[in-house]
């Protein structure tokens, strides 16, 4: 999103603006009480660095051709705004005179939209102001910003930038970038008693600028992440970053990934407006993002494909698995076989009872399940023991882990593979609502669907909320809260929290659902909790369990236990919100796979 | 100064370095089975402290790993039996072998100062890598204990940076996979021994999978030394009602005549 601070009228202004992230510095040469002659401009401009990619924008309002290159000429500016009723050929000439870029500004009333297609083969870009009568601008005043995506789409129809101005403060910005402009452009907001103020163009900056990079290079987000692991695995690790590295740059990798997404497992997912239950609870719309929709019945087969398509291209022709559901594995034996790799899924003794059907699955796919009779036998022994199997046969074996978890880069690999599905949500959403969602919620096991749902709205004015299982009870022992209850610790390979004892020896975790039953969490999570970016909440089995059934009677969607998790913390979420507030959650997978432990969920026996 | 950090150290070849799980069968038998390690000639012990998930260990340490933590032995209690055993005549050199795991849940600086008040010589933690390493490093050097570095047959490209900043020994991992007895290894450890020797002078004791008088000839003959782990404790936990019980003597005895078998 490009940042402009305009109505500059000193050198001291002058030079704030240019050591900020400001990608635009605006000077008036209009008729305003920020009106600067081209002398001054001159001798700022000589006397201050600027960045690379900075421009100074010199905003004009209906001055003759002749004047706008001349002040270009004597100034050096590198971009001029036609901000009053300059036909395009007068911004036709300005450019074959002067070579600077042009921006049009157009005023926001009747007809604006059109505008946009009269000028689009000259400018080479917009801003959209606020129109008061008699006055061109600086008028303090905003537009209604639920026309910005109208404006927006225009621009991008004829691939132009768009930014937009008027009545713009560091406080109101928040809301303006839920519109999602191509750019902010604001000048008496960044004023204090008629000078720019630092503080006020720094929280605009942070707030129009900011952008996450995570992880640094040594694979970690903020304290947590890094590569926890005997150093037999370290150099398969370097060469999977590496060749991680290779592919990130590679179109051709990504265009072969999203036809198979796209082919094979049904992308783009559909987003549901759930009608019923918005009515039911009273509150916040709320959109379903339908993962489960896709093949295999759950988000985990976006990150399954794109890794076996990276383990097929670094020439690995055996893949190994860790499961607790099954759906992992499932995944992994669906894709080892479209892909023609032979594989092993490691699974713990006591879930291959629960999930026997999935097994049976596995086994049809053709893969080989290798039953984990170490400690509890559950996903962290299965993990465990496919970490062990790896580094005996490190040189041949590819591990295709399914969580957002394991050492760098996996948690990486998994996020980037699995933000297709925030990517799309984001689409989706400016498509159906013309803006951002108020409210993002998804559960967290290892956090692979929620930090895919999450990431690609990481640097936008969106609440998120990742929900945990609490099991019986955050107060009982019997849950699988790691960030509600959990402690640092290191387990499969990376920093994070960590359900523990005092000795630093992993305990039992807790839920109804297989898949957010593991006493870990993926370390971008741990970051996220605590620079609190992300809240996190924990439900618990009966609140979960109260949700699928609700989910399954008002919108007839059955959802996997995981994803009920995330749907209880809505039931409670959406009746505080405001009705034009909107709210999406990630329904990660469908229940099909659940309906033996419901059933005796609902009969009031184990599972 | 202690006794891995010693610049004399670096002389000792056919190092024989016994690994053994605390508290399994019990503390006071681990103490025992350490004295009679160091009469039958170790020159240096691991003493293990347990892990609920030792990713680099076999079945047999693992196991071993459980029954210690199931009878409630834990990193710092395994730093106090060190300290008991010193007070009761142990004076080679204490290796602590631990995940990374229990040493971060008490504290790296907290450990350091622990293992130091138990005269423990030096640290092994075969899921830290170099690259993770940097804080402990500066804590344990400032106390001169040695961290000791793993090199695998993996390590290609970062075998000179790892033994360049090797202390005490270098723990060579004989194969690839995890600790546990076995019948082959990597045929190109001798290369891998010559490219460590080229940048260090820090004795090489070759670890994973030896269990026999040939293992161990082979590699002092190749190496500076060799690691025994999985067959000791599987042989302790073979005889742990006797060292538990009235005959105490003849296990330990057993124990001995095997590790001068394994050595001779």
């Amino acid at each position: 999103m490009k940042l402009k601070f305009c109505g500059i009228t000193t050198k001291e202004d002058f030079s704030k603006a240019a050591k900020s992230k400001a990608d635009y510095l605006g000077v008036i040469f209009a008729e305003s009480k920020r009106k600067v002659t081209p002398h001054q401009v001159a001798s700022w401009l000589q006397h201050t660095q600027l960045n690379e990619d900075q421009y100074v924008f010199g905003v004009f309002v209906n001055q003759s051709v002749e004047d706008i290159v001349h002040t270009v000429e004597s100034t050096g500016i590198t971009a001029v705004q036609c901000h009053g009723n300059e036909a395009p050929e007068v911004l036709q000439q300005i450019k074959a005179k002067t070579g600077v870029k042009v921006f049009k500004t157009i005023h926001h009333k009747e007809g604006a939209f059109e505008k946009i297609d009269e000028y689009s083969h000259i400018a080479d870009g917009f801003v959209i102001d606020t129109k008061v009568e008699g006055a061109w601008g600086g008028t303090g005043t905003s537009f209604d910003w639920n026309t910005v995506p109208i404006y927006m789409e225009e621009a991008s129809k004829v691939e132009k930038e768009c930014l937009v101005a008027g009545g713009i403060t560091p406080e109101n910005v928040d809301e303006l970038i839920r519109f999602n402009p191509g750019g902010v452009d604001i000048s008496s907001g960044i004023e204090t008693n008629g000078r720019k103020d630092e503080d006020k163009m720094a929280r605009t900056e942070e707030k129009v600028k900011k952008t996450y990079q995570y992880p640094d290079e040594f694979g970690r987000f903020g304290d947590f992440g890094g590569k926890y692991v005997p150093e037999t695995l370290m150099n398969a690790l370097e060469e999977l970053e590496s060749a991680y590295n290779e592919i990130k740059e590679d179109d051709q990798f990504f265009e072969a990934l999203h036809k198979e997404w796209e082919t094979f497992s049904g992308r783009p997912t559909a987003m549901t407006y759930a009608e019923n239950l918005t009515e039911k609870l009273g509150g916040a719309r709320i959109y379903l993002k339908r993962e489960d929709l896709n093949h295999t019945g759950a988000h985990k087969i976006n990150n399954a494909i794109a890794q076996a398509m990276l383990a097929k291209r670094m020439g690995k022709t055996k893949i190994i698995a860790e499961t607790g559901a099954g759906q992992h594995g499932v995944a992994t034996a669906t894709a080892a076989a479209r892909f023609g790799l032979t594989c092993k899924v490691f699974m713990g003794k006591e879930d291959m009872r629960r999930q026997e059907l999935n097994v049976f699955r596995m086994e049809l796919l053709g893969a080989e399940v290798i039953e984990v009779t170490s400690g509890s036998q559950t996903l962290k022994d299965a993990t465990n023991e496919a970490i062990r199997h790896w580094v005996t046969n490190v040189e041949d074996t590819y591990y295709l882990i399914g969580s957002a978890v394991g050492p760098h880069p996996y948690p990486m690999m998994v996020r980037d593979f699995q933000s297709v599905i925030g990517r799309e949500s984001k689409e989706q959403m400016k498509e159906l609502i013309g803006r951002l969602p108020d409210e993002i919620v998804a559960c967290v096991g290892g956090g692979s669907n929620a930090i895919g749902m999450f990431h690609p709205f990481i640097d936008d004015p969106v609440s998120l909320t990742g929900v945990e299982a609490a099991g019986k009870g955050t107060k009982t022992n019997a849950h699988a809260a790691t960030l509600t209850k959990g402690t640092r610790g290191v387990l499969h390979g990376s920093l994070s929290y960590l359900l523990q004892d005092d000795g630093g020896n992993v305990t039992e975790p807790y839920s109804i659902s297989a898949g957010l039953d593991y006493p870990g969490i993926g370390p971008e999570h741990a970051h996220h909790k605590d620079t609190k970016r992300v809240n996190y909440v924990a439900v618990t089995d009966e609140e979960a369990m109260g949700a699928l059934e609700l989910l399954s009677v008002t919108e007839g969607i059955l959802p996997a236990i995981e994803s009920a998790h995330a749907l209880a913390s809505v039931v409670k979420q959406a009746p505080e919100m405001e009705r034009n507030q909107t709210i999406l959650v990630c329904l990660s997978g469908r229940g099909d796979k659940d309906v033996h432990t419901i059933k005796s969920y609902a009969e009031g026996g184990k599972s | 100064m202690t006794q891995l950090t010693d610049v004399r150290f670096q002389q000792r070849k056919n190092l024989f370095i016994p690994y053994i799980m605390a508290g399994d069968p019990t503390p006071e038998a681990t103490i025992d089975v350490a004295l009679s390690l160091q009469e039958a000639g170790a020159d240096i012990l691991e003493w293990g402290v347990p892990y609920s998930d030792p990713l680099a260990d076999g079945p047999v340490i693992e196991q071993a790993a459980n029954r210690a933590i199931e009878k409630g032995m834990t990193i710092t209690k395994a730093i106090e039996l060190v300290k008991e055993a010193r007070s009761r005549g142990l004076t080679v050199p204490v290796v602590l072998f631990t995940y990374v795991n229990p040493v971060l849940r008490v504290g790296e600086e907290e450990l350091v100062k622990k293992l130091s008040d138990a005269q423990i010589d030096g640290l092994l933690i075969p899921d830290l890598p170099m690259e993770e390493s940097a804080n402990l490093r500066r804590l344990t050097k400032e106390k001169e204990i040695a961290l000791i570095s793993l090199i695998a047959p993996t390590s290609k490209k970062r075998v000179e940076a790892i033994a360049k900043q090797s202390e005490g020994f270098l723990y060579l991992v004989s194969s690839l996979g995890v600790t546990g007895t076995r019948e082959t290894f990597e045929t190109d450890l001798q290369e891998l021994i010559d490219d460590v020797k080229r940048v260090t002078r820090t004795p090489v004791a070759v670890g994973f999978g030896i269990s026999k008088k040939e293992h161990v000839k082979k590699f002092h003959s190749i190496a500076d030394g060799a690691v025994v782990g999985s067959a000791i404790v599987r042989f302790l936990h073979e005889r742990r009602a006797q060292l538990t019980g009235a005959d105490k003597e003849i296990a330990l005895q057993e124990l001995k005549e095997f590790v001068e078998e394994l050595i001779s």
